[in-house]
């Protein structure tokens, strides 16, 4: 394994199909930051953060935010809403976001999983 | 033109499958061949008067370029390029060209023919590679688009239909190797 791929391996994600994606993204030498940046979204009375939002991924060659969502429907509709503020509040924000079947028919193409 | 979305029709859905595996049939051979008539006769107006280099990427793409080349009413000359495609297995590595062009493209008018365009990290790639041959310019016509999907911000001039994420086969698309000969596009049963 190369130094490239090493990364991948060593970086602490949360989920391994973050680990999955950062490999999928060495393989085409695309430069990643993992959870680089905290976006406020809320705050409450005393002007403490109370809501924020913190995209999987930076690539800086595309300026682009990913946000891998691959868990159940509940949290999806609770993540849709910070996604919703994201986007208000910093427009000039790009995000891609990959939801579960996206996500798994994208590595299904590349023969990693079951779609 | 981009927003060529697909509409399965009563004919093409509900025509009888060869394969017991076929779900639906996306994309009937005929609406297929009429816009890749169309491509043609657009790509041919805007080169008029020019040579062409058509790069076929392999393996996807060589059934859609094959009838592309023979609807174009230029002079061109058809190349073909293979890269590796991400894989767990083996162990990780970068993406590298496995089959170059057999000629020169600098000062050249290139066309990369590509059969689907998801991420765009492959053509990314590619477009790339290529530009520091010097080609005198470059564009890419993609039979598929799957804009939803799309990471790198390549733009595409020639587009033939916009996707949806499914899994395509049919038409140069495979699944494990299978089904790039079908003369349709369609989705699989075990996948819907």
């Amino acid at each position: 394994m190369d130094e490239i791929s090493d990364r991948a391996a060593i970086t602490n994600f949360a989920h391994e199909s973050e680990r999955e994606f950062a490999r999928f993204l060495d393989f085409y030498d695309i430069e990643w930051r993992y959870e680089p940046t905290c976006f406020p979204l809320e705050r409450d009375d005393r002007g403490r953060v109370s809501l924020s939002f913190t995209p999987d991924f930076f690539l800086p060659q595309f300026n682009l935010y990913v946000e891998l969502t691959t868990m159940k429907q509940s949290l999806v509709t609770k993540k849709n809403r910070k996604l919703r503020l994201l986007r208000q509040l910093y427009p000039e924000v790009k995000i891609k976001v990959f939801y579960g079947r996206d996500y798994r028919r994208l590595l299904f193409k590349f023969g990693q999983m079951s779609a | 033109m981009r927003d060529c979305l697909i509409e399965p029709t009563p004919e093409s859905t509900a025509s009888g499958p060869l394969l017991p595996e076929i779900d639906t049939i996306v994309l009937d051979p005929k609406t297929i061949q009429r816009r890749v008539r169309q491509l043609g006769s657009q790509i041919s107006r805007d080169y008029r008067g020019q040579e062409l280099t058509v790069v076929c990427i392999l393996t996807g793409a060589f059934v859609f370029a094959c009838d592309l080349l023979r609807s174009l009413r230029l002079r061109v000359l058809a190349e073909f390029i293979a890269i590796s495609r991400y894989s767990r297995r083996p162990t990780g590595g970068a993406v590298k060209i496995l089959k170059d062009l057999q000629s020169d493209i600098s000062g050249r008018n290139v066309l990369i023919v590509e059969d689907i365009v998801d991420t765009g990290l492959t053509l990314n790639y590619l477009v790339r590679n290529l530009s520091v041959r010097n080609p005198a310019s470059m564009a890419i016509c993609a039979l598929l688009d799957r804009p939803e999907l799309r990471l790198a911000d390549i733009p595409i001039r020639y587009t033939g239909f916009n996707v949806t994420s499914q899994f395509l086969i049919g038409y140069g698309l495979d699944f494990q190797g299978k089904y790039r000969n079908l003369p349709f596009i369609a989705t699989m049963k075990r996948l819907s």
